[in-house]
Formats: structure tokens, C-alpha cells, sequence
């Protein structure tokens, strides 16, 4: 063989080799190329070129058989020896696995709700055409509005962008079967609404036109939750009737589980079957602005092609009929993707708390490098043998990743468990963020993750271990070995993971302190009424029986005079909604905004008329809710419909109307003028939808001129609750066919909106914790380790006359100047990191400077009990012992 | 000697790794000589690659079936890169079970008549 090709042979055989195992090659590679160097020669003295190449084909062939077989071998190896050390240190498993779960399980749960929320498809048929259309006219002081039944068919007929359009509104109505009358939130949706979003039934059938047809038999369509809740998933329920609205329905079918947007619904009904949307009156005013929109753009359209169609549209309509789009109030109809409008306020939530939960992870990953590398020291003697006998750095490396890829799988294995475990909880948290939270699971997308979690865990802490260890065995082998002249490399990288967890660990202590702080101010924000002792209920009246408003005058005088007697009752309302009512947070119900104008103030051609919330309320509703008198007076027994209309305002509208003028006495229309109301009393302003935002103008009204039954209310000497079932029966007495929802107290309510950003606060500060946790043991047991490191050391110290005290103070010093470190890079990376929860904050800024030092605190005095464990015990070492130790 | 049943648990090798034992009968070689005895006395029907023959004699090594030999040839026909791999006891006992067990399956093809009939005539 030429001397050029043999060269050029040994170099390709010497590269082929490479896809043998590293032990493999190092115990026999230089005898394989030999023996290919001298078969080679042979065969191309003999065969020639034709001869070697079929050589190198039949070579190849051969280290390609060879190769898998060996290194599954060599991973068989490695494994069962990785075991065996895992058994050999059980406590050390331990740990490292349950620290690992905690921060996969913890990560794998947050994902599971980004996975079922912001990941997966919708749930409806090619959901990514699907758009929510509105109608905003921002300068009159109405964000949003609803679309009338003119409007839904203007846009139906003249927009070039959709291939469908369907209307939908939700109300509640009482279903009248069992002997309790039962109040149904009803979603009232064209024919086809179904089968625009793809959702096919579990029984029976969805809504036909025929269905929407005037005049048609009215016909139900049940949800699937109140199927199992309220008919107890009753099998034969299609065909079955309920009384509703003073009419016959036939339950149609059963829909199966799916998110429900804008609001959840117990059963549905076609337009026509709805009262108030297929009356004449509504049918033909344009005003009459009662149901919401969704579309579907055409395939190929993008959202913002289906905006300029709406938009142009819309600029029609003003021109066509002014009188119903007043000039300046930038009115414009728009459309947002579906999907964006079911997850937007859940994302930003989601996000921050899966960077909480890739802290603690990274923490974790940390803790273990930092343990392993400890335990590495200790095998110091067993990796320096293995190495002199052969075993290349590669080989160890491998051995130790092989090792900690190990710990990662279990630990996965058990943060799966915590992570399924804990999905109903989070179901119950994401509930109050998005419509989709009933889409979480645990998936294949879930389980890739976890597993993905767990192997970059093992290459961190892996690499870290390697990276310190590489360098060890090199200056190891280097000087011959003996530990303390190993150690400071390695002690470097120590330091530096426990400088690293202060750090992290801070930064999560931090947003969780903040978030907490916020909810503690949430709390303690003054509502503008007492909320304690107050009974609340919802009041669904068969409205259909209730034809005119001496009725309702007259369920509202009955059911106050039952209860009033009650033992324990100081005042009750009757009212058309209450502050933080339920309903009133998620439908809006009973929330009605009124334009008015004030006598002696005409407006101007083409201004806007003022808005104002208007609640109705009985003669007591200010004392029952606590609900303060500024000025004037409120309601009296002899406001009632005889007498002329009055009016209280609150103190927003009278500041906005009646800028440095007393409001009382003067009048106010809400009918263009056919009736006026004087405005009598100034009340204070209320929180009416959460507790963050400032009160708007509100007008009350009295019930008796004004008759509205939405709900009651019941101030009581003792807790309310005793009191539920009494005016539960009273509520009955006066007419069995009410309905009553939401039976709570006013401070459970309150509660109520508060538990998004409660949940948010104790999610965070639970990883806060664990982070605390996992950083504290990782001080204290590499302290623990220095110490024991140290025995002679320390002995020497003592031999000499140290006291107990300068021990216990060197040991501490050790830890803490670590901590203090940690604790200034903390600080800086808080200041920045924190700043993406200023969303989420009420009255606190993300650096608060009070959360920072209170939180530093925490930290350092966490870390210090974690030191003080291991210095105590470094002054009981006894320095005969210690000395003999050596 | 070892025990029947600790022989036995080895068999049956596969051909190519009783080519190697066989190739070490005679004498201890390096892994060419091996390489190039199998396909010498196979006619060339065997044909090992380095790949194949160096995972024969890892497992060969780690079953202590042969070891590296100490002995080497005369300095100048000696190249200090080649191993020489020496059969062990072990390695002889379990050569000669496996050859035993492929002499009772010749046996038994005989007296079946499945040998006799396409070799009539030729000496057993």
C-alpha cells in the first residue's frame, strides 16, 4: 500500500472508530488499527482497489453492528452501578429525588395549564376563524356595546369578510318542575349557533331554523353540567317538558362539555323562545342593543381585513341613522380572535408562574449539583482509582451524568404524580381565568415536558458536576492526589451554586411577598358599605306572572314584612343588585347605565348625554348595606309611587355633575324629561364590580316608585347563615315560584373577588417556600460538609485555646458571607425581574422598598438557622478526637 | 476443571466466536493472524470484520475464555502495537464442549441417514 493511502486509510478508520463506545476504543482502538492497518495493506497487495473497497464496505458494516450493541452494553453498565451507589446512599436519593420532584412536579402542573389553556386548538370547529365582534363607542363613556336585531342583520347582510355571523345573550329565567322553582341561566343563540362552533350533542340534537321560527314550539337544549347536576344525567331526558316563562318547553338535547364564552349557561333556547329578544318592540328598536356577536371570517381573511369590513360598515350605519351613533364618540365596530379573548387574561398570569415554577426548578437543580458535587469529594479516592485504572474523563463524566439522568427520571416519575395529583385544584384555579380551564389534563404534550424537564435537569446539574470534576481529576492525577489539594476549584463551584440559590430563592420571595402585600391591601380596601352580617341572595321572580309594577311593589312589601319579624334580623332591602353581587361581576345582571340629563343644563347639538349606573333599592337599603349618608337624606317609608320621584346620588356623580354645587334639590330626568327626579341625598361612593377599581357615578332610586326585584339583603345581629333557611321559607311563602341563587353572606361575595389574585398569591408563595426550603438545606448541609471536612482543623483551633464561641462565630461567618452575596445579586436581579407584576399589583410598587427588606430578613434569618446547625456542632468537636482523626 | 452445568451455561456460541477459539487452539496469535486463520480454514466463508472480531474478544476477555498472552515473538518480528490473545483453560473447555456438540448433532444427522445420503461412500 502507498504510503499517501495508508495514511488516508488510518485516518478514516481512526474517525470511524469514533462511533464505538469511549471505553471501547480506549482498551482496544489501537489494536483494531493495527490489525485494519495490516489487513488493509494484504488486501490491496492481493485484490487491489476493488479488494479494499469492498473491505471498507464490509468494515463499516461491521462497526455499525458492533456499535449499538456496546454502548447499550456500556449504558447497561453504567446504570446498574449507578444504582448500586444510589442504594449505597439512600438518604442522599432521597433528597435529591424529592428536591427534583418538587421542582418538576411544580413546573409539569404550571405547564399542564399553559398546555390545556394557550396551547392546544380550541375546542370548536376550525376555532382559529372564529372572532367576537363588538360595537364601541368610547367617547360616550360606554366601552363596549351589545348589537340590536337591526344591527345583527345590517352586518349580516353587508360585510364581505364572514362566512357566518351568530347572536348570542345570556339570561336568567325561572325553570319551573320540581316543588322548588329553579332560576336557569339561559343562553339565548340563533339556529345554528351550534353548528357554527362545531359542537356536536351527546343526545338528542342542537337547535334547528325551524326552532327560531316565530311561533315555533320552544324547545331547551341542556347543558352537560346541568344535566348530571340538576337531572342527575338522567338518560331519557329528550323529550321531557319544563315550565319556563309561562310556557311548555321540550328539552331537545344534551350538549357535551365544552367552554362556554362569554359566560356559563344551564340550557340554551333559540331567539325566538326568548321574550324580551323576539319582542316586537326590541325586534324593531336599534337602540335596543341586547345580544353579542361572533363571526366567522372567510378562509383566506385575515382578522384585520374583517376589522376594516366591520369598521366600514359601521361608519355606514352612523351616516344612515345619526340619531343612534351620536357624532363624537369615536363609535366603530371591531373583531378580536375568539381565542384570544377566552385566554388574554389568563396568559400574563400563567407566565409569571411558570417562571416562579422554572426558579424553584433551577434551584433544585442546584441543590443536587451542589450535593452530588459533595458527594463526589467524598469519592474522590474511588474516581481517582478508577481513573488511574484506565477509566478516561470521559468515562467519568458519562458515569456521573448517567447518574443524575437517573435521579432526573425518577424524580420526574414522582413530579408527574404531584403534578396529576394536583390538577383539580388547578381546574378550580384556572376556572377563574378562562373558560377553558376544564380542558386540562394531563397529556402526551404534558409527559414529553416533564420528561424534557428532567433531562435538561440532569445535563444542568450533570454538566455543573462534570465541568467541576474534569478539572479536578486533571489537577488530581496531576499532583497525586490528596484532597485538600483538590478542593479549591471545587469549593469555588460550591459557593457559587449556594450564592445562586440565595439569589433565586430572593427573587421568588420577593414577587411573592409583593403579591401577598397586594392581597392584604385588596382586603383591606374599604368596600364603601359594612360587609359583615349581611345575608345576600339573588331573586328570580316567574316573571311572567308579574305583569305590572304594583306586583312587584307588592312581593318586595310582603317579603320585607316576613322577614323584618325574624328574630335576628336588623334591617333588610330589597334591591334590583347589590355591590359585588355575583351576577352582577359575571353577567352584568340588573346593571343597567342610563343616559340623563340635569334641569337647567340642556346639551349642546350633537354632545353626549351623561351616563350613570342606576340601582333600586327598598326605603332600608343604605342602612342594611352601611352604606354612608354624606349629606341630605335618604330614602323614607313616604317615598312611594303617589308621592314625587326622588333621587340619591353618590358622591362620584355628584362630584362629576355638580362640580362645586349642592346637588340636593336640584332635578334630574331619565326619560327625556317626562318624569323628574330631585336629587335628595349624597351617599358614598361603593366598589361594584372588584375591589380595584374605583367607584363609578351611581343614582339610586326607590323601589316603590321604581319597582326592580333582583335580589335581598339582610343585616343580622349574629351570623347570617343561621338565618338562611328562615328567609329561604320566606322568600317562598311570599311566592314558591322564586327562584334564589347565590345564597351568601356579603363578605363571602367579597371574598369572591378576591380569589384570583389569592390563588395567584398563594401559588407563588408556596414555590416561594419551596425555594426557601431547598435553598436553607443546601447551606446547611454543604455547611455541614465544610465541618466535617474540617474536623482537624477545627480540633487544631480548639487544642490551641479557641473558644466554642470564635468557632461558632467562623463556621457562621462562612455560611453567611455567602448568603450576603446571594442576597446582593438577588436584589439586583429582583429589582428587574419583578417589574412584569406591576399588572398584578394594587398600591404596591414592584421594587417596594418595605416587601424588600421584610423579605432580606426572612432570608437571612432563614439562612442563619440553617448555619447555626452545623457551627453548633462544629463546637462540640472534641479536639483529642478531632487530632486522632488525622 | 469447571463443572459441566458452568461449560455448558456459555453454549451454544455463535460461528463466528467458535472461529476465534479455534483460530487460538494452536497457539496464541494477534487479531490479524486471527482474522486471517478463520478465513483461511472457512475458505474464506467466514469473513470477520475488526469491528465484529474486537467485540468477540471483549466479551472473550471479560468471560476470562482467553486472556492477553505475556509471551511475544522475537523483538524483530515483533510490532509493539499488536496484542497477542492467548486461549484459557476456560476457554479450551468451552471450545471443546461446543466442537462436542456439534460432533453429537453430526452424529445424530448420520444415523438419520442425512449425512450418508448426499456423501455416500466418503469415510466417517
Amino acid at each position: 500500500m502507498s504510503s499517501q493511502n495508508q495514511s488516508w486509510t488510518d485516518r478514516m478508520y481512526r474517525m470511524l472508530l469514533r462511533i464505538l463506545p469511549f471505553d471501547f476504543r480506549v482498551n482496544f482502538g489501537g489494536a483494531m488499527q493495527r490489525t485494519f492497518h495490516e489487513q488493509a495493506s494484504d488486501v490491496e497487495r492481493k485484490q487491489g482497489k476493488v479488494g479494499l473497497l469492498k473491505l471498507w464496505a464490509e468494515t463499516i458494516a461491521g462497526m455499525l453492528q458492533t456499535a449499538p450493541g456496546e454502548h447499550w452494553q456500556m449504558l447497561r453498565h453504567d446504570t446498574r452501578y449507578a444504582l448500586r451507589m444510589m442504594r449505597k446512599n439512600k438518604g442522599f436519593t432521597a433528597i435529591a429525588v424529592i428536591t427534583l420532584a418538587l421542582g418538576i412536579g411544580a413546573n409539569s402542573a404550571i405547564f399542564s395549564v399553559i398546555n390545556g389553556i394557550l396551547l392546544r386548538p380550541l375546542p370548536y370547529l376550525n376555532g382559529e376563524q372564529l372572532v367576537v365582534m363588538r360595537q364601541q363607542a368610547p367617547g360616550a363613556g360606554a366601552g363596549t356595546m351589545g348589537f340590536s336585531v337591526l344591527e345583527v342583520n345590517d352586518y349580516r347582510q353587508q360585510n364581505h369578510t364572514l362566512s357566518g355571523m351568530v347572536e348570542y345573550h345570556s339570561m336568567g329565567f325561572t325553570l319551573l318542575s320540581k316543588t322548588e322553582a329553579e332560576r336557569v341561566r339561559t343562553g339565548v343563540v340563533s339556529a345554528n349557533f351550534f353548528d357554527f362552533f362545531g359542537v356536536k350533542p351527546i343526545l338528542g340534537r342542537t337547535l334547528l331554523p325551524a326552532d327560531e321560527e316565530p311561533g315555533a314550539p320552544p324547545v331547551l337544549v341542556l347543558t352537560y353540567e346541568f344535566w348530571q347536576r340538576s337531572q342527575h344525567g338522567d338518560p331519557n331526558i329528550v323529550g321531557k317538558t319544563f315550565e319556563m316563562n309561562d310556557k311548555v318547553h321540550t328539552v331537545v338535547g344534551v350538549l357535551p362539555p365544552f367552554p362556554q364564552y362569554p359566560n356559563n349557561n344551564d340550557v340554551y333556547m333559540p331567539t325566538s323562545a326568548c321574550p324580551a329578544r323576539s319582542s316586537p318592540k326590541t325586534i324593531a328598536n336599534r337602540g335596543a342593543r341586547m345580544v353579542r356577536v361572533f363571526g366567522r371570517l372567510n378562509s383566506g381573511v385575515t382578522q384585520t381585513q374583517a376589522q376594516t369590513d366591520l369598521a366600514t360598515i359601521a361608519g355606514r350605519l352612523q351616516h344612515e341613522y345619526a340619531k343612534f351613533y351620536p357624532a363624537d364618540t369615536g363609535f366603530t365596530a371591531t373583531a378580536t380572535p375568539l381565542r384570544e379573548e377566552l385566554v388574554q387574561q389568563a396568559r400574563p398570569t400563567l407566565f409569571v408562574l411558570l417562571a416562579a415554577a422554572g426558579f424553584v426548578l433551577l434551584i433544585a437543580c442546584a441543590n443536587v449539583a451542589n450535593f452530588t458535587l459533595a458527594r463526589v469529594s467524598q469519592r474522590e479516592q474511588e474516581l481517582l482509582l478508577r481513573s488511574a485504572l484506565g477509566a478516561g474523563r470521559g468515562r467519568l463524566l458519562r458515569q456521573l451524568v448517567t447518574e443524575s439522568t437517573i435521579l432526573g427520571l425518577m424524580a420526574a416519575a414522582l413530579g408527574l404524580l404531584l403534578a396529576s395529583l394536583s390538577v383539580k385544584l388547578l381546574v378550580e384555579f384556572a376556572s377563574r381565568l378562562t373558560p377553558r380551564a376544564n380542558e386540562i389534563t394531563i397529556d402526551g404534550r404534558v409527559l414529553l415536558f416533564t420528561l424534557l424537564a428532567a433531562l435538561l435537569t440532569s445535563i444542568v446539574s450533570g454538566s455543573v458536576l462534570g465541568f467541576s470534576s474534569r478539572q479536578q481529576l486533571a489537577t488530581g492525577l496531576r499532583e497525586g492526589a490528596r484532597q485538600s489539594n483538590l478542593g479549591k476549584n471545587r469549593k469555588r463551584t460550591r459557593n457559587t451554586l449556594i450564592v445562586a440559590q440565595v439569589a433565586f430563592s430572593f427573587v421568588l420571595l420577593i414577587g411573592a411577598g409583593l403579591m401577598l402585600k397586594s392581597l392584604v391591601r385588596l382586603q383591606s380596601v374599604d368596600p364603601g358599605f359594612v360587609p359583615q352580617r349581611v345575608l345576600t341572595m339573588d331573586l328570580d321572580l316567574n316573571w311572567s306572572k308579574y305583569r305590572d309594577n304594583s306586583q312587584y311593589r307588592e312581593f318586595a312589601h310582603k317579603l320585607l314584612e316576613k322577614v323584618q319579624v325574624l328574630p335576628g334580623v336588623q334591617h333588610v332591602a330589597v334591591a334590583s343588585n347589590f355591590p359585588l353581587d355575583p351576577d352582577l361581576i359575571a353577567y352584568g345582571s340588573g346593571h343597567s347605565i342610563s343616559t340623563f340629563q340635569i334641569e337647567g343644563q340642556p346639551l349642546r347639538a350633537g354632545e353626549t348625554p351623561p351616563l350613570t349606573a342606576v340601582r333600586l333599592g327598598t326605603v332600608d337599603y343604605f342602612r342594611t348595606l352601611g352604606i354612608p349618608l354624606i349629606k341630605g337624606r335618604a330614602f323614607a317609608p313616604t317615598d312611594n309611587e303617589k308621592a314625587a320621584p326622588v333621587v340619591v346620588v353618590n358622591q362620584a356623580l355628584a362630584r362629576h355633575r355638580w362640580a362645586g354645587v349642592d346637588p340636593i334639590g336640584k332635578r334630574i330626568t331619565f326619560d327625556e324629561g317626562k318624569t323628574w327626579d330631585t336629587v335628595v341625598g349624597i351617599v358614598g361612593d361603593t366598589k361594584e364590580f372588584s375591589l380595584n377599581q374605583e367607584g363609578h357615578d351611581e343614582a339610586y332610586g326607590v323601589m316603590d316608585q321604581y319597582p326592580n326585584v333582583g335580589s335581598l339583603l339582610v343585616r343580622t345581629t349574629a351570623d347570617p347563615m343561621l338565618l338562611a333557611n328562615e328567609v329561604r321559607r320566606a322568600v317562598f311563602d311570599v311566592d314558591p315560584q322564586t327562584a334564589i341563587a347565590n345564597l351568601q353572606t356579603l363578605e363571602q361575595a367579597r371574598g369572591e373577588t378576591l380569589s384570583a389574585p389569592r390563588v395567584m398569591a398563594n401559588l407563588l408563595a408556596l414555590f416561594a417556600a419551596l425555594a426557601l426550603l431547598i435553598a436553607a438545606t443546601g447551606i446547611g448541609g454543604i455547611l455541614a460538609l465544610s465541618v466535617s471536612q474540617r474536623i482537624h482543623e477545627i480540633g487544631v483551633r480548639l487544642a490551641l485555646g479557641a473558644q466554642p464561641g470564635d468557632v461558632l462565630t467562623m463556621v457562621i461567618r462562612q455560611g453567611m458571607v455567602l448568603v450576603i452575596a446571594g442576597l446582593a445579586c438577588g436584589l439586583i436581579g429582583a429589582f428587574y425581574m419583578t417589574r412584569p407584576l406591576e399588572t398584578f399589583l394594587f398600591e404596591v410598587t414592584p421594587t417596594d422598598p418595605m416587601t424588600f427588606v421584610l423579605v432580606g430578613a426572612v432570608l437571612a434569618m432563614t439562612a442563619l438557622a440553617a448555619c447555626y446547625i452545623p457551627a453548633r456542632r462544629a463546637t462540640k468537636i472534641d479536639p483529642l478526637i478531632a487530632l486522632r482523626h488525622e | 476443571m469447571k463443572s459441566n452445568p458452568e461449560i455448558e451455561s456459555y453454549l451454544p456460541l455463535t460461528p463466528a466466536l467458535f472461529h476465534v477459539l479455534l483460530a487460538l487452539a494452536d497457539g496464541d496469535k494477534h487479531g490479524y493472524a486471527i482474522l486471517k486463520d478463520v478465513s483461511l480454514r472457512t475458505g474464506d466463508s467466514v469473513r470477520l470484520s475488526t469491528g465484529t472480531l474486537y467485540g468477540i474478544i471483549k466479551r472473550l476477555l471479560n468471560d476470562g475464555m482467553i486472556e492477553e498472552s505475556k509471551r511475544r515473538p522475537a523483538a524483530d518480528h515483533d510490532d509493539e502495537r499488536r496484542i497477542y490473545y492467548h486461549l484459557t483453560s476456560l476457554g479450551e473447555q468451552v471450545a471443546m464442549a461446543e466442537a462436542e456438540r456439534h460432533e453429537k448433532i453430526v452424529a445424530l444427522a448420520r444415523l438419520k441417514n442425512v449425512l450418508g445420503k448426499r456423501r455416500t461412500g466418503e469415510p466417517a
